[in-house]
This record gives structure tokens, sequence and C-alpha cells, in this order.
């Protein structure tokens, strides 16, 4: 008798047959399980004499379906090419823990197998078909459903969007008020400037650096007020109608406001899905140029339309190679030569360039926080590598990779941390000041002393820290009291909750870690409580599990994180920026 | 192309946004079984519309496909939301199914007195469902509707981009 087949296997055949084209079907055919590719996966490494990780098993999954249904020889004889078929919605589950939990699609496999079998295009093709039927991690339909309907992959809304960039603007008019600052959505400017949402929700100092380099180089730029985000999580989650959507909507913004080039920012999948996959999807023919913010910044330089001097960043540096940019679309030189222009200890990682090893965060880990032991675990030859290395910074181009190194460096205890070139050319400029023409007309500036400024920053709000570690409990509160901040601590989570409801603070930081009730269990209930779900809360944690709360999202996500060592200007830098964005919101 | 038909005493019309921003009386939540509000413009509504609005709908436990629960929302420029449990991911029965769902909306807004109701396209999107059919069934359910009795006076359909909206501005001039 033949075997029942679940209503969503079924879909999952049927669609599949729509997916074949030639290069998935050159590559499911081409494997002769030489095995060659083995030792090239992050994952295999770690975990020795676990078959289920190797490139080759893993791909046998997708083809063993192919062969039962759509190739002739295992429709014929399928228990001579193993073919096999989906049945059962359990089959499912089990197929989504490969594709999704056992491989980030970084494609080292792929340049050492010599019938050049490229996995990752198959096992996107294999995750785009069970997201067709529902069966995914809860973080790739969270950040999915946001990137389809609010427009961007982190839920930011239009207003968040706008009011950070008008808040960098004021930030860079108090620093120099003839800055231009970040002109949104300027006609016809010769730079239209596309970023990474993290950027806005928890990184917003990459997107000022860069205005304070464009602005250097008296570049003609815009950020759009819409439409707004280069990352596409259509590349992770095999959708193509979602890579499609969201590129045209990118596309047609550009051509909306006359933009002449199209920049963005330093992200290895936001690079490779928008210039060179973006297109396909689209199914558009895109007018103008685009380049990555690397490209544009060597240019700067080489040009003399900015000065750098690299001793202002002292330190050792390595830089890592994003997996998309390095891979799958050859950016690997103008990286290092940048990197070399704006320092001066560089050393190389090994291997690097295109045989560089995954960050672990690719292909949209870092949102599937079921797998976050897993990622951890094969993360061990990278950090390694970066141990290897002897560097106190590693640089890299790649939003999902500062995310996916950060977690690393913390989790094997490295003492390094994580920089874009962005963040190091801005710090490098050297701005030549104009010649200061008095005014006559303007008042006499009051004189301040810096410590005065510093301590109007905070004055009038009352901030609650809530930490399991004295000495870091200590050193928040002093920052924030030296900036005028009233500060209420607690050290445990029933503490936090307890403080919370009696103190009714502007602003909550809440660790991750802590005895009693965990820091999440904390943020969930405050969530979800009347009184207390608008206190806005910056999370100041060590942990990877900090994802969890940031793409899972079973309540609003936190407004703010600072990753733990903390230093002072980060502590106030964020504060600052939440309880700035909060003023104008209903309580 | 028509952007708008009028249907008997009731304006049928096409806007481009966002639909949680809309300045409307009611608006359709493509919702899930447990109505938790989730992400995408479950995000969008527990962000501009504050707590209240997932609270009040702890309060309806679970919906099945094709139901719907009518909400206050919030802090939001619109008065109402109305939770609907469409069917996902190329279910069984979807267009049925998807019919029905925009019919119950319709229905729920109709008992609470509302005048003016603007849709999502359907189930497109995230769900999966393909724009053209979410055009066919959104369109003729609610022409079909508004042809009988009602007190609406009112409905949209609101698009957030050029790829969602022409798809529905050519089956709209198909129906004038
Ligand atoms: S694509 Fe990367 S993670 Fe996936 S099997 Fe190949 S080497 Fe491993
Ligand atoms: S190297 Fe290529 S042919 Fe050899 S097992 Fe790996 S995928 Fe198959």
């Amino acid at each position: 008798m033949a075997k029942e087949r679940s209503y969503k296997a079924q879909k999952v055949i049927d669609r599949m047959g729509k997916k074949l084209n030639r290069q998935i079907v050159g590559s499911l055919v081409a494997c002769v399980h030489c095995g060659n590719c083995t030792d090239s996966c992050h994952y295999v490494l770690a975990n020795p004499g676990d078959p289920t990780y190797a490139p080759a098993y893993k791909a046998d999954k997708i083809r063993s379906i192919f062969k039962r249904h759509f190739d002739w020889t295992g429709r014929l004889f399928p228990w001579w090419v193993h073919a096999k078929s989906l049945y059962t919605d359990e089959d499912l589950e089990e197929l989504k823990d490969t594709v999704f939990g056992k491989c980030t699609n970084c494609r080292r496999c792929t340049i050492n197998c010599p019938m050049g079998v490229d996995l990752a295009t198959f096992n996107r093709m294999a995750r785009g078909l069970l997201v067709s039927v529902g069966v995914m991690p809860e973080g790739v339909s969270v950040v999915s459903k946001d990137q389809w309907e609010i427009g961007n992959q982190m839920g930011v809304l239009k207003e968040d969007y706008i009011d950070t960039l008008e808040w960098l603007t004021e930030e860079m008019q108090m620093e120099d008020p003839k800055s231009p600052g970040i002109p949104i959505d300027s006609m016809e400017a010769d730079v239209v400037y596309s970023i990474n949402p993290r950027e806005v929700k928890y990184d917003p100092r990459t997107i000022s650096d860069a205005a304070i380099i464009f602005n250097a180089a008296g570049e003609k730029w815009t950020m759009p007020a819409e439409d707004w985000d280069m990352t596409n999580f259509g590349l992770f989650s095999g959708d193509d109608d979602l890579g499609g959507g969201v590129a045209r909507r990118l596309f047609e913004k550009v051509v909306a406001i006359k933009g002449k080039k199209l920049v963005i920012s330093e992200c290895g999948h936001g690079y490779r899905s928008t210039r060179c996959e973006g297109p396909n999807w689209a199914k558009q023919d895109v007018s103008f140029p685009m380049e990555s913010s690397v490209i544009t910044m060597l240019e700067y330089i080489k040009s003399g339309k900015i000065k750098v001097d690299k001793s202002k960043n002292p330190g050792k540096f390595t830089f890592h190679d994003s997996c998309n940019n390095a891979r799958s679309c050859g950016l690997t030189e103008e990286p290092r030569e940048l990197l070399r222009l704006v320092c001066d200890d560089f050393q190389e990682m090994y291997p690097n360039r295109a045989e560089n090893f995954c960050c672990t965060g690719g292909g949209g880990a870092m949102s599937m926080s079921e797998y976050t032991p897993r990622r951890l675990k094969s993360g061990k030859v990278k950090a390694d590598q970066l141990k290897a290395t002897g560097a106190e910074i590693v640089v890299t181009s790649c939003h999902n990779c500062v995310d996916g190194l950060t977690d690393l460096i913390k989790h094997y205890k490295l003492d390094m941390k994580v920089t874009q070139l962005v963040n190091l050319v801005a710090n490098a400029l050297v701005i030549e000041k104009p010649v200061e023409v008095p005014v006559e007309e303007v008042a006499a500036p009051v004189e301040v002393t810096p410590t005065e400024v510093e301590a109007l920053v905070l004055k009038g709000y009352k901030i609650l820290v809530a930490d399991d570690e004295p000495d870091f409990v200590t050193f928040v509160s002093t920052v924030l009291e030296d900036n005028g901040a009233e500060v209420v601590k607690a050290y445990d989570g029933n503490q936090a909750l307890e403080m919370a409801r009696k103190e009714k603070p502007d602003l909550m930081t809440l660790d991750i870690t802590m005895p009693g009730k965990s820091g999440i269990e904390v943020f969930e209930i405050l969530r979800s409580d009347d009184e207390l779900a608008s206190i806005p809360v910056c999370i100041m944690t060590g942990k990877p599990e900090l994802r969890q709360l940031i793409y899972e999202r079973a309540v609003k996500p936190p407004e703010g994180y600072v990753d733990k060592p903390i230093d002072e200007d980060s502590i106030v830098l964020n504060i600052r920026k939440i309880l700035e964005l909060d003023k104008g919101k209903v309580k | 192309m028509a952007d708008s038909i009028k249907v008997k005493n009731c304006n049928l019309r096409l806007l481009k946004g966002d639909i949680t921003d809309l300045d409307i009386e009611s608006f359709v939540y493509y919702a899930k079984e447990d109505l938790a509000l989730g992400s995408g413009y479950g995000t969008a509504i527990s962000v501009r519309g504050g707590p209240t609005i997932q609270k009040e709908l702890d309060g309806f436990g679970k919906i099945k496909t094709t139901e719907a629960v009518v909400s206050m929302a919030g802090e939001m420029k619109a008065k109402y939301i109305i939770h609907a449990n469409g069917p996902k991911f190329q279910e069984e029965n979807l267009p049925e199914k998807l019919k029905q769902t925009i019919l119950t909306s319709l229905q729920k807004a109709e008992e609470k007195g509302i005048k003016a109701i603007a849709f999502p396209p359907m189930g497109a999107g995230f769900y999966g469902v393909p724009l053209e059919q979410s055009a066919e069934i959104t369109l003729n359910t609610i022409k079909e509707y508004l042809s009988g009795e009602t007190k609406l006076e009112d409905a949209v359909v609101c698009l957030l981009d050029n790829r969602e909206y022409l798809p529905f501005k050519n089956k709209l001039s198909s129906l004038k």
C-alpha cells in the first residue's frame, strides 16, 4: 500500500518541481561523495565524529527528495540512488533542523568541491520550500514578517527611524554648528545611503560616523525617508518573493528621489542581496550604480576628498572577511587597502579572503535562538582563528558578523573588540578647521566647563540600574549620577520589578543573568504589565542570549542594548538616545 | 485606471501606505489563532497603540480560522482593530477560507456600527497568498458584500508599496 503523505509534505514536493533550475539541478546531481568538502565546514570541525554535520550528508537530505521525485534514476531505482521522499510533518521538522540549524549557507564547502557543488544554493531553496508551508524557526518568521509589513527586518517604525536621524543630526550640530547633519530625502543627490536596521536600533554611531565622512568629503548625499533597508531576509529564508519585494522598494525609492548612486553600508548579506541578487529577484533592471561604502570611503581618501591620520587608531588590528562579501561577491582587497590607510598595525587572519571561516552568525543564524548553543559551539574554529592573530581589535565589513563575532568573543572569553571600517575612518579623519572670522552680533558665549555641560545631560531623569554584580552597579550608577541622573539600584530580578513598580523610573538598565528572576523574565513581565510596559529598557549584558529578545519578540523589543564590557561613553550615548527619542511619545 | 469605485452607497477605494498609520475608523489585522500581535503590523500595533490592545485580546482566548474579533485601537489613529484569523501558507481550501475571513471581518465591523474599514492585501506577503489571488478574492468579496444591505460608507484596501498596489489597481479596474 502506498504510504500516505501529509498535506504540507505534498505541497513542499509540488513546489520543489517549480523551484528547480539548471544551476540547482547541476549541484544536486554532481556530487560524487568524495568527502573533499567535509573539513571545510565549521560545524564539522566543532563536532568531530558527528556525520550529520558533513556538507554531503546535509546535501543528501535534499538531494534524496529530488532523486525520488524529479530524477529518472530515483524514480526507477530509488534504492540504488538513495532516493527518499517526505511523508510526515515530522519529516519537515527534521529537514528544518538541518537546513536552518546545521548550515549557515556560508559556501565554504563549495570552494573546496572539485565538482562545483553549491550546497548553499539548494539549501536556500529547501528553506524557501519549508517557509512556504509555514515551517521555520520562530525568529525567521518574526524577522520575515517585519520585513514584509514594516519594510525592514527589525520592525523599526518610520517615526523611530526619522527621530533617530534627527537626533543624530542634533548631536552632530552640537559638536559642529555648521554640520549639515543627515539630509533626508534630498532630491538628485549624488549618493543615496542605505543602511541595516540594526544601525538605527542598536548601533547609531555607525550612521553618524558615515554622515561625518560624507560631510567631510563635501558629498551631496542623502538618506531615504522610507524604504531605506538594504538588508534582505529573503536571502536567508529562501523566499524569493520577499527578496524581490524588498529589493524593489529600495530601487524604486532611489529612482523616486532621483538619486545618482546607491551606497550600501558595510553589510555582507545586504551588499550581496541588494547589488548582486536584488535585480534578479525583483526582475528589474537597475538604472543607477550600486557600491559598498568601503569602496566609497576608499575613493574619498585616494582622491584626497578626506584626509586621515592612522595614528588616531592605535592598537593591533585584524580583519574578518564576511562570507557574502568575500566568497560570494569578491570584495576582499578594498577593505584591506582601506584598513591599512587608517591603522598602523594590521595582522592577517588565517585562512582569509574566500577561504575565511564563517563568523557563525551567517544565513540568518543570529535570529534563530533555538540553535544558539550549536552556533556557539561551531564557533570554536573562528575563535581559534581570532586568538591566533594576537590582535586586540577585529574589523569586519558586515553587521551580521559584528554580532556573530561579538557573541563568540564573549563566549570564548577573548580579549578583543569588534569594529567596522566606518568607525575607524571617522575616527582617523583630519578635519582642517577654517579660520574663524568673528561675527559682531553674536553674543559672547557663556563660559561653561565640560563637566557642567555633561552634568546637565541626564538631569531630571530617574534611572533604575538592575544587575547582580555590585561593582557593575556602582560603576554605571556613578557614570549616570555624574551626568545628573537620579539613580535607584536593584541587585536581582525580583528587586528590579519591585523597584520599577515603586519608583516608576524614566528608564531602566537590565542585566540578563540575575538570580531570582532572570533579566529575560523580568523584561517580559515588565512589557506585559500595563503600568510598567512603557518604561524604556536598555539591556546591558555580556550574554549572547540577548539575541532572543531582539529577534523572537514575544513582547516589544528593548529600546537599546549595550555590550559588556562597557565604557562610560557608550553608557551615556545609549541612555541619551533612548531618553531623547522617548520624549515625544505618549506614555 | 481606477483607484476607487462606488458600490451602492459605499466607496471602495485603494490607498498606498502603512495600514496601521491610517486615519480611519477601523482596520483589519491578519491575526493568528492565539491573537498574539507578534511582529510586522503586530509590532506597529503594539508600539503605536500601547499595551492595552494585547491585554484586551488576551481576554478573547483563541479563535478559529475565518473568525474575527474587534478590539479598541489604543493610542492609534484608528478607533477599532478587527483581528481576523485568515488562512496561511497554502493551507487547504484557502480561497474559500479567505473569502469567509473577509466576510466575517465585514460582519464584525457592521455589528459594532463601524462605518469605515481598511483591509490589508489579505493573506499576501508573509502568509504567501499570491498578490493576484489576494486582489481577486479581497476585492470581489468586499464588492459582493457592499452590494447587499450595509451601513458601511467607506471600504479601503491599503497597500504598502507599488508591488502590492498594481495588482489591486488592475483588479479594481475590472470591477467597474
Ligand atoms: S555552506 Fe558552510 S555551513 Fe553550510 S555545509 Fe557548507 S561549509 Fe558548512
Ligand atoms: S566535495 Fe563536492 S563532490 Fe565531494 S562530497 Fe563534497 S559536495 Fe560532494
